[in-house]
């Protein structure tokens, strides 16, 4: 097995011990079971998990993704802070938070790899790994390193109610459509952004020139006043929707499967500008004192079981290509009969934004106006 | 005998001002202090990131330069608006409970009051419910045959209604409390010279009740300027206000923190200045009527 | 011949009030009737009565974990806000002193400071030293939120009473403390009471400071916030703040009720 060793205090003769218990355990249990089971008694993980995740996927309601683990590790059980935003974990760190993983998406991956707050998991380590969507492994990796284990992802598209609307094409811009003033919701996100380069038919939406910005921006605040509501929060979004005030959204493919369980005649859109697909990755933070733990707790959530539930329950998308949900609605949503649904011909996969500060700065300027 | 006379002790001040020195210490170290913190970050010499930093003010040159004003002032109008509204609104209600001689008017405070003290997300909630283009009210006006209002909620009405209901009990209890110490004597002699109810509300009652008055629409306004909980609930699109762009520069996009800082030195500074040209009417106002 | 109303006036002022306490309470009563509706998403038309929101937050471990976040915070909070209200007070009306002016009106500065910025502040000057947020953190911003309302339910009481009474302690020997806990304690009680009271609500249900000082532990109000988040758990929080509510609401009314009736008892003449 690869010996990495992680970033603390493990010395050379740490190493040799843990070789020869991991040779010696190996011949009598599997070799992962024995690695885990060795170095972690040897190096003496202790305390509890420290994960830092969106809210939903901890103890209050997330039980399910993590159980196994906690089966096996009853002393070391997690504790989770929340995270309402890549942005807001960024603050969180730097202001002396310690947890030991936490959760951002993708397009993050590269940033934080290049910061020097996380660290490369060790994939041999997680049984789980081979069952996940390769795409979506290959969006988690940077320098060839793997930093980002990915979990739940899922679509950026349109969610619209095909009684009240008459959309002229299937393109993104039935969010910018003036025949239905006030009954439009956009995403409060600078990915708002990216949606308008991409509509605008920028060269690179994640990296455009100033110009394509400027007219990206001048865009969406001359579009603005139609946009109803710029949810940031799910909960908003689907109470809106399915109350009526909003007919044209902005959404997630379990918008889309809630809209249909409230009888809501509701269609997800495949616009042909293709739609953006989004990925959650985990990142193991350096200097952490429980790294084999971390990664016995990403591999109960990359496990067929864990996918399951995610997507029956949250509707979500997990990545082990295995994991398949009860709802067939879901099913096709997601497009889980295809493995390269998350990339080209079929999305975007969203992707690192070298100049976010700027991104975030602009999209700010568009809600002021 | 006679029993021993106990020789009458010098008295100290048995509650010296020294008794201050707790509560005050702890309003300077989590209130002054940080405050001061906050400008240190808003002209970088504080800074999230680690790394070479100085005196600039940039975050200064962007508030003034970059739409942040035209924000500030329409956050200051909504407040504006909703404080007159609140006001005027509880000022018949104090005064119907300090002055009618109500047997009740304790009982009927606190049931003004009590709202206030209960959850206030859950009452911006409530709202939604209530405002939403298939909520109560919009149901009921399809029910008789009405075109539903769409402007009810995610909107700066939503926004300002909200703030109002949540701040309507608040408001009404210093007004009460000066209507409440009026001296109804005042009143009655007022009523001898033959005024009438409303001459003499006109000319007594009003003026001096304006103190309370006063206190109780900086109590509204101020908090309100920099309310992000309610405009990001209930607000859409155009309820966007100054606190959600503070907020927004320390949670959202990418962490801007010396831009936030400035934004919130500023709506301090304001402040500050507000409160002391008003309590210096207050001032001058209370050494004309007496 | 009523000074102040006329008869009409009172009618129209009555109805008047009526028609706010409607205003006001009607939206908790609509909270009520959505915590036993049968759908996750609270939306009219209603679906059907149920109580399983309220059996399944005794499921959520995190649900229940962040009330008793927010029950310690608060505890914390009114514990130290009530004694600083204390001191204040008591340092405010027994003496005469230049600065009191301006000692009083930094006491009351909180009422008016926006919550923004007073967490945005906390959150920073915790940054700059180091320390981690905790339950501490946010009590500290609670505690600093609530000190005026102490104050102002406190101060005045003090006033009231006779000054002669801790004089004629202090006469017969007693020294300050003794004064204090035999004869002061027992007037402001039910004052007390009231301002612990009030400073235990107010720290339970806020919200803007909290969620800029919270730590790995959630308080209930930030927890509910973030419920908002996620559809499913939102129904079984609406349950459980139902219960907060109308809980808060009959304990503040009846403590201030019995605030008066004990107040007034020991005004009393004997």
């Amino acid at each position: 097995m690869e010996g990495e060793p992680f970033e603390r205090r493990l010395s050379r003769a740490d190493l040799l011990r843990l070789a020869a218990l991991a040779a010696g355990a190996g011949v009598v249990a599997g070799p992962a079971a024995a690695a885990d089971a060795a170095v972690a008694r040897l190096t003496q993980e202790s305390g509890r998990l420290q994960v830092m995740d969106w809210a939903g996927y901890g103890n209050d309601g997330g039980q399910a993704m993590f159980a196994a683990y906690v089966h096996q590790h009853p002393q070391n059980k997690p504790q989770f802070t929340h995270m309402t935003s890549e942005s807001n974990a960024l603050g969180q760190i730097h202001s002396g938070a310690h947890p030991d993983l936490f959760r951002p998406y993708v397009g993050w991956v590269k940033y934080f790899a290049k910061s020097g707050l996380v660290q490369p998991w060790n994939p041999s380590l997680i049984p789980n790994f081979k069952h996940l969507n390769k795409f979506m492994v290959k969006a988690g990796q940077f320098n060839g390193k793997q930093y980002g284990i990915p979990d739940d992802w899922g679509f950026d598209s349109i969610l619209y109610r095909k009684d009240k609307v008459h959309a002229k094409e299937q393109s993104w811009s039935l969010l910018f459509d003036s025949r239905y003033k006030g009954k439009i919701a956009w995403f409060d996100d600078l990915e708002m952004i990216t949606i308008a380069g991409l509509y605008l038919h920028a060269k690179n939406p994640w990296n455009q020139t100033s110009a394509e910005l400027s007219r990206s921006v001048t865009f969406l605040k001359s579009k603005k006043h139609l946009a109803r509501l710029i949810w940031a929060s799910e909960a908003d979004l689907d109470q809106a929707f399915a109350q009526g005030d909003v007919w044209i959204a902005y959404a997630w493919p379990n918008d889309w499967v809630q809209m249909k369980a409230k009888k809501l005649p509701v269609v997800y859109m495949h616009p042909k500008e293709k739609p953006i697909a989004w990925v959650g990755m985990f990142m193991l933070l350096k200097g952490t004192p429980r790294p084999h733990l971390a990664h016995a707790y990403v591999n109960a959530w990359s496990s067929k079981k864990s996918g399951k539930w995610l997507e029956d329950n949250y509707g979500y998308g997990h990545a082990n290509v295995q994991a398949r949900p009860q709802s067939s609605q879901l099913l096709r949503a997601l497009q889980l009969t295809n493995p390269k649904a998350v990339t080209l011909p079929n999305a975007y996969l969203d992707r690192d934004i070298p100049q976010r500060a700027q991104y975030a700065q602009l999209w700010e300027e568009v809600k002021r106006a | 005998m006679a029993a021993p006379v106990p020789r009458r002790r010098r008295r100290p001040r048995l509650a010296t001002p020294a008794l201050l020195g707790l509560p005050l210490g702890w309003l300077v170290v989590f209130l002054l202090v940080p405050v001061a913190i906050v400008a240190l970050y808003s002209v970088d010499v504080l800074s999230l990131f680690p790394g070479p930093h100085s005196f600039a003010l940039g975050g200064w040159y962007r508030l003034f330069h970059q739409g942040y004003m035209s924000l500030f002032w329409k956050s200051a109008k909504m407040s504006l608006i909703v404080s007159a509204l609140v006001v005027a609104t509880a000022y018949p209600l104090a005064y119907f409970l300090a002055l009618s001689g109500t047997r009740r008017k304790y009982v009927l405070l606190l049931l003004l009051i009590a709202p206030f003290l209960t959850s206030y997300l859950l009452r911006v909630l409530a709202w939604k419910v209530i405002l939403g283009d298939q909520g109560v009210i919009n149901s009921f006006l399809s029910s008789v045959g009405l075109h539903p209002l769409s402007f009810l909620l995610y909107s700066r009405f939503a926004v300002m209604i909200v703030l109002g209901y949540v701040w309507l009990p608040f408001v009404a209890l210093p007004i009460f409390v000066t209507l409440d110490t009026l001296d109804r004597r005042l009143l009655e002699a007022a009523s001898d010279l033959y005024a009438s109810r409303l001459q003499a509300f006109v000319r007594v009652t009003l003026p001096l009740s304006m103190p309370g008055v006063v206190a109780a629409f900086l109590f509204v306004f101020i908090p309100t300027v920099g309310e992000f909980v309610t405009p990001s609930l209930v607000g859409g699109t155009s309820g966007y206000m100054y606190g959600n762009q503070i907020v927004d520069l320390f949670q959202q996009g990418f962490p801007d923190w010396e831009t936030g800082a400035t934004l919130a030195l500023f709506l301090i500074a304001v402040i500050s200045v507000l409160t002391f040209v008003f309590v210096r009417f207050l001032r001058l106002g209370e050494a004309r009527v007496a | 011949m009523d000074v102040a109303l006329s008869r009409n006036g009172r009618r129209i002022m009555r109805v008047f009030f009526g028609i706010v306490l409607v205003f006001l309470y009607a939206p908790i009563a609509i909270l009520l009737v959505f915590s036993f509706n049968n759908a996750d998403i609270p939306a009219f038309p209603l679906s059907g009565f149920t109580l399983r929101w309220y059996h399944a937050f005794l499921h959520n471990g995190d649900l229940q974990a962040a009330l008793e976040t927010s029950a310690i915070v608060a505890t914390i909070t009114s514990i130290i806000a009530v004694a600083l209200g204390i001191l204040a007070s008591i340092g405010i009306s027994r003496s005469r002193f230049r600065g009191r002016g301006a000692a009083t009106t930094l006491l009351l500065v909180p009422l008016v400071i926006p919550l923004v910025v007073l967490g945005l502040s906390l959150f920073l000057l915790f940054h700059v030293l180091g320390v981690q947020l905790s339950i501490l953190t946010i009590a500290v911003g609670h505690v600093v939120i609530v000190i005026p309302y102490t104050i102002l339910v406190l101060l005045p009481r003090l006033e009231q009473i006779d000054r002669a009474l801790g004089e004629a302690a202090y006469d017969l020997g007693a020294g300050p403390l003794t004064t204090f806990r035999r004869v002061t304690l027992p007037l402001i009680l039910p004052a007390v009471v009231s301002a612990l009271l009030i400073a235990f609500t107010t720290s339970f249900d806020e919200y803007a400071v909290a969620s800029f000082l919270a730590g790995t532990r959630q308080t209930f109000p930030i927890y509910l916030y973030s419920a908002l988040r996620f559809p499913t758990q939102l129904p079984q929080v609406i349950a459980v703040a139902v219960v907060v509510l109308c809980a808060s609401l009959v304990v503040i009314v009846a403590a201030e009720l019995w605030r008066r009736r004990a107040e007034a008892r020991l005004e009393a003449p004997a």
